[in-house]
């Protein structure tokens, strides 16, 4: 858990700074923090051995509910 | 207007000033077709009849590549993204164009995990998944951070030393194992069994050359991209029946079914000389073409949706996604072989056949039209 966390520490400590120096459009900021806090959530959950279904199961479920698959 | 004119109006409107050449975009289109297909054998299920799913699933794969091809050229100088928002409005195309994002994502994060079970498996089974993955992806995401220009020099520098090892030296080396009847008998099981591994072999690998929608616009010459593709294409068609014929003639039908990793198996048999490690080596770099490819068209898809200027500021938090979704999408390898049997083929032809051939014949309406208000 902490090595999860202290290497999405570093990433978004490399990125941060240079876009608060390009002045980047808050649009950028939200889109970048979205991947990178799913990421950190699914890591977490991950190594605390909870795994959430993943999108292979969704879309499974969803073929097979719409007889696509058996 | 001439050819001249048309590939300067070609080159001219490209968003991302990158421009590659003919012989650059067949190499990355054959790595990126060569890429995990090596790793999975697709054609595998139909057993010693692999040849004959290898041959109708490339003529269909074909069609869908032709297809693709006539999308990119009735939309000169458009990606994926601004042809979705030009024939299907902003907020229909963008939506689209996102369930696009997700589908590369997705790819890449296959791709990423297909390489980290191989290398676990077969050559650091020590290591964690993780890791492999993750120093796989930072290499990947430097690529990508380098440009199209950068990943197609790499493919145009790697994928004919990759060729050369994987498919001739490897042949010849082994040469003097093989009972070339090992194919026979025909149709043994009937026909299904090749019906149906050549509708996998159609979306994996063909359909997903989709994602080279994002890519044809850098080319510096319209003219050539038709005989480029058909060129590529058939290529990998013959290659993929030469490995094929070479698999078949060292295992036998049973064993090429069975193994998990086909050419990582045929390395070994190599009498005197390993060659473990050089396979290896040139099977990440048909993956890393793949997986580069997949997360270019991403980040730059996802920059020309939400109007970002340049891509590379999303590649990062991209390429981390992927990393963590490729160990959150399967539980452990045999889930992955089996996904990728029975579910991806389905999953990808809304992505691979349907929404193109809407683009296909929207693109074909508004030619018509453009053509008969010219006249």
């Amino acid at each position: 858990m902490a090595i999860i966390a202290a290497v999405f520490t570093i990433l978004v400590l490399f990125d941060l700074p240079r876009f608060l120096k390009n002045k980047e459009p808050a649009k950028v900021i939200i889109i970048y923090a979205f991947f990178i806090s799913t990421s950190l959530v699914i890591s977490m959950l991950l190594a605390a051995g909870k795994r959430p279904p993943s999108p292979a199961e969704w879309i499974e479920w969803i073929l097979k509910t719409i007889g696509v698959i058996k | 207007m001439d050819r001249m004119d048309i590939e300067n109006n070609w080159s001219d409107k490209v968003t991302e000033k990158a421009k590659i050449s003919s012989i650059q975009l067949f190499m990355i289109f054959i790595g990126f077709l060569h890429g995990s297909s090596v790793i999975l054998s697709p054609a595998a299920s139909a057993k010693n009849d692999a040849w004959l799913a290898i041959i109708f699933g490339g003529l269909g794969g074909a069609l869908l590549i032709c297809m693709y091809v006539a999308i990119a050229l009735l939309n000169p100088s458009k990606t994926l993204v601004q042809i979705l928002q030009s024939r299907f409005g902003t907020f229909i195309g963008n939506a689209v164009a996102i369930l696009y994002i997700w589908y590369f994502i997705h790819l890449a994060s296959l791709v990423l995990r297909n390489f980290g079970e191989f290398i676990v498996t077969v050559t650091f089974p020590e290591t964690p998944i993780v890791v492999t993955i993750g120093i796989f992806a930072a290499l990947v995401l430097y690529a990508v951070n380098s440009g199209i220009e950068v990943m197609s020099r790499l493919g145009e520098l790697f994928v004919p030393f990759m060729l050369f090892s994987t498919v001739i030296v490897m042949s010849l080396s082994l040469i003097t194992t093989q009972d070339f009847t090992a194919f026979l008998p025909l149709l043994e099981n009937g026909i299904k069994p090749v019906i149906d591994a050549a509708f996998g072999l159609m979306s994996f690998p063909y359909g997903e050359t989709v994602v080279f929608l994002m890519v044809f616009p850098h080319l510096n010459s319209k003219g050539k991209l038709k005989g480029v593709i058909a060129l590529s294409t058939g290529t990998y068609m013959i290659m993929s029946l030469f490995i094929f014929f070479r698999c078949i003639a060292v295992m036998g039908a049973d064993l090429f079914y069975r193994v998990t990793f086909s050419p990582h198996l045929i390395a070994l048999l190599i009498p005197e000389v390993n060659m473990e490690s050089l396979i290896d080596v040139n099977l990440l770099i048909g993956g890393g073409i793949k997986i580069s490819i997949c997360i270019y068209a991403a980040a730059k898809a996802l920059s020309q949706v939400f109007g970002i200027s340049d891509y590379r500021k999303m590649t990062t938090a991209i390429t981390v996604f992927c990393v963590v979704l490729s160990i959150w999408v399967y539980e452990n390898i045999l889930e992955m072989f089996d996904w990728a049997q029975k579910v991806w083929p389905f999953y990808s032809i809304p992505f691979q056949v349907f929404i193109p051939l809407i683009l296909l014949v929207l693109s074909l309406k508004s030619r018509k039209k453009q053509l008969s208000s010219d006249s």
